[in-house]
């Protein structure tokens, strides 16, 4: 029964992504535009960076923890990224550079909130302000462009070389995703972080050491959110201080519907990558059957709402 | 399971409440779909352009080129990324072609080249792309708007007198391309007229301007006779300023853009000249345009919507009228 149960959970996301794909390759008047080859293409490049922020998001959230300031992230480090370029570094140095500032506001999150003793939520949303504005104030207010580098290639519809199929930045999120499975799943440190989910008290007790672990997790996650920055930033090949506000909210949406629970202990990448790709569907298939914008919006807002929906349902039985 | 009947229930109900009408290309195979995408969709700019778009839509059809407008803006207005999606999801669905108003003369430049390559050529409207892989660009003559306004401020002065610019913002491509119009011209046409400032900028809001030029008023205001702003914020700021202390109507003032609130001040005589665009023409080409290169026909690589001088004489012209007062209702149903 629990395996069952078990079962579901996991594959609960697929129907629905199956789901989703089937309505809209119905809806759509050439019944393979949807699958085409360009257009997976499109849906998948337009993921990653919600993919890749899902990934540390479900970290954080497995952990029982939130971060709001994903968006401001994102911009802070494509800007950072893109300010390093210009400054002359090779773009390699810029592309550490980008990760290792999203790492460094992730750190200052968990520091925020393991010693101050400040709430997550309230964390993260002082540090959604902060890094928007610390982008802007470096960007001078202004998008930063750059001479094209290899970093522009990231995320193209056609990838050189072809036999890529897809951009190179859809193969970096799959590893990543891969990987970060693999770590949650069988490394003591995954289970550390279910287990300060599950119950932060009963953690301690059993002598992990929750603040560090916590510092940590928040820590890996910016550096995932810094390398979405990137991307971002070669997405619009230009650092842009306004880009991704909301998509916080997006990424958060994405583990939900991936059947992450905010009240911490469950989540999966698998489930997450998914979420990502449900929604990112959607708002392609919107778009090719020709439905005006506040269409998706209702839709994808009725989604999230019935997959929380379901996350207190499951959390209540 | 009830995650699946739920996602089912939510879909349904999202088809059952969707009006009937997307493309669809199915029924005739030579009918020319055009995604036409703005900055934004709320701004009146905007939608003179829409019905531009659809007008130029329904004359094409009667002519016998059956052709279906899809507008589509951003999600979020004036954000980049999803400007970007749709290009792509246009480029992906594979319209016959796109017409583009680009939020960013740089950040547009990737989605364009792709969709270029995956066989969805685009003609650019209203703001320019740093790229060659376009059509046409479709655009006001921002140069000429600036040309016009210098005219006006010579007649207004009888070729003498100071003047002061008040620039928009660094790096506006299109507001620069208007100072400059206006100075060279004014420089060229009018040499005793004399410039004492143009390198104070009016800053994004009218809020930004309205400081701007209080200051600038407080400083040049006794010895000034002449005032252009390259903007609608930009003028609406001055007008204000102006207003506070006074001397509104006192100076003679050319702006640019339209909103009603010039068209009063013109009346009251505190506004001496406006430059506007046209983007219901700007629509109209920008599919026309678009369509003549589908079709095979040679075009323009860069089209003038055409810029025209609003005053207190001609404000009640039939000419100036359409113009602002575009038609509207009759094509966005």
């Amino acid at each position: 029964m629990v395996d069952l149960k078990q079962n579901l959970n996991r594959l609960g996301p697929v129907f629905g992504l199956l789901l989703v794909i089937g309505v809209f390759s119905l809806l759509v008047d050439t019944p393979g535009r949807l699958l085409s080859p360009n257009n997976l293409r499109i849906v998948l490049s337009q993921t990653v960076i919600v993919a890749i922020g899902a990934i540390g998001m479900t970290l954080i959230i497995i952990s029982g923890g939130i971060d709001l300031a994903v968006g401001s992230t994102i911009a802070l480090t494509g800007v950072v990224t893109a300010l390093a370029i210009n400054a002359g570094f090779p773009p390699s140095i810029a592309l550490l550079s980008g990760i290792l500032v999203g790492g460094f506001v992730g750190v200052i999150n968990g520091l925020v909130i393991t010693r101050l003793k400040v709430v997550p939520f309230i964390a993260t949303l002082g540090m959604l302000g902060v890094a928007r504005g610390v982008a802007k104030w470096l960007a001078n207010q202004q998008t930063v462009n750059m001479p094209g580098t290899w970093l522009n290639e990231l995320l193209v519809m056609f990838p050189k070389p072809s036999w890529l199929l897809v951009a190179p930045g859809v193969w970096i999120a799959i590893i990543l995703a891969v990987c970060a499975a693999i770590v949650l799943r069988n490394t003591v440190f995954g289970r550390r972080v279910f287990a300060l989910g599950s119950n932060e008290a009963a953690a301690r007790a059993c002598g992990i050491a929750t603040d560090r672990l916590k510092i940590w997790i928040y820590g890996i996650a910016g550096l995932l959110f810094g390398l979405a920055g990137v991307m971002q930033m070669s997405r619009l090949r230009q650092g842009d201080p306004t880009v991704a506000a909301g998509s916080e909210l997006d990424i958060i949406a994405a583990v939900v519907i991936g059947g992450g629970s905010l009240s911490g202990g469950e989540g999966s990448i698998w489930g997450s990558m998914i979420g990502a790709l449900i929604m990112a569907f959607l708002r392609n298939g919107c778009q090719q059957v020709g439905w005006p914008n506040y269409i998706q919006e209702i839709i994808i807002g009725a989604i999230i709402v019935v997959a929380v929906a379901i996350d207190r349902w499951r959390s209540r039985s | 399971m009830r995650k699946l009947l739920l996602l089912l229930l939510v879909l349904t109900f999202a088809i059952a409440c969707t009006p009937k009408g997307g493309p669809s290309t199915n029924n005739a195979k030579k009918k020319l779909t055009i995604a036409v995408i703005p900055k934004g969709t709320t701004h009146e700019f905007w939608k003179s352009i829409h019905a531009g778009s659809n007008k130029a839509a329904s004359e094409l059809t009667a002519q016998g080129t059956e052709v279906e407008v899809i507008w589509k803006g951003p999600l979020r207005e004036d954000d980049r990324e999803q400007q970007i999606q749709v290009v792509e999801g246009f480029a992906a669905q594979g319209v016959s072609g796109i017409v583009l108003a680009p939020l960013d003369n740089r950040a547009l430049v990737r989605p364009v080249a792709d969709a270029d390559r995956a066989g969805v050529p685009t003609v650019i409207i209203d703001s320019g792309l740093e790229s060659d892989e376009f059509v046409s660009f479709v655009a006001t003559d921002n140069r000429k708007g600036g040309t016009l306004a210098a005219d006006r401020m010579g007649q207004l002065l009888n070729g003498k007198g100071k003047v002061l610019v008040l620039r928009y913002a660094e790096g506006s491509a299109s507001t620069t391309e208007r100072e400059e119009g206006f100075i060279t011209q004014l420089k060229a046409k009018f040499p005793e007229i004399e410039i004492v400032s143009m390198d104070q900028y009016a800053g994004a809001t009218r809020d930004t301007a309205k400081r701007a030029s209080e200051n600038l008023l407080n400083r040049f205001g006794d010895v000034v006779q002449g005032i252009f702003t390259p903007n609608e914020s930009s003028t609406a700021g001055m007008l204000l300023a102006l207003q506070d202390i006074g001397k509104a109507g006192k100076v003679s003032f050319v702006g640019f853009d339209s909103s009603q609130t010039f068209i009063d001040a013109i009346n009251a005589n505190q506004l001496h000249g406006i430059v506007v665009q046209n983007p219901f023409n700007m629509g109209y080409l920008g599919v026309r345009t678009m369509v003549d290169s589908l079709l095979g026909k040679p075009v323009e690589k860069k089209i003038d919507t055409g810029v025209m001088l609003v005053t207190k004489e001609n404000l009640q012209s039939p000419e100036v009228n359409a113009l602002l007062h575009p038609p509207l209702d009759q094509y966005l149903k």
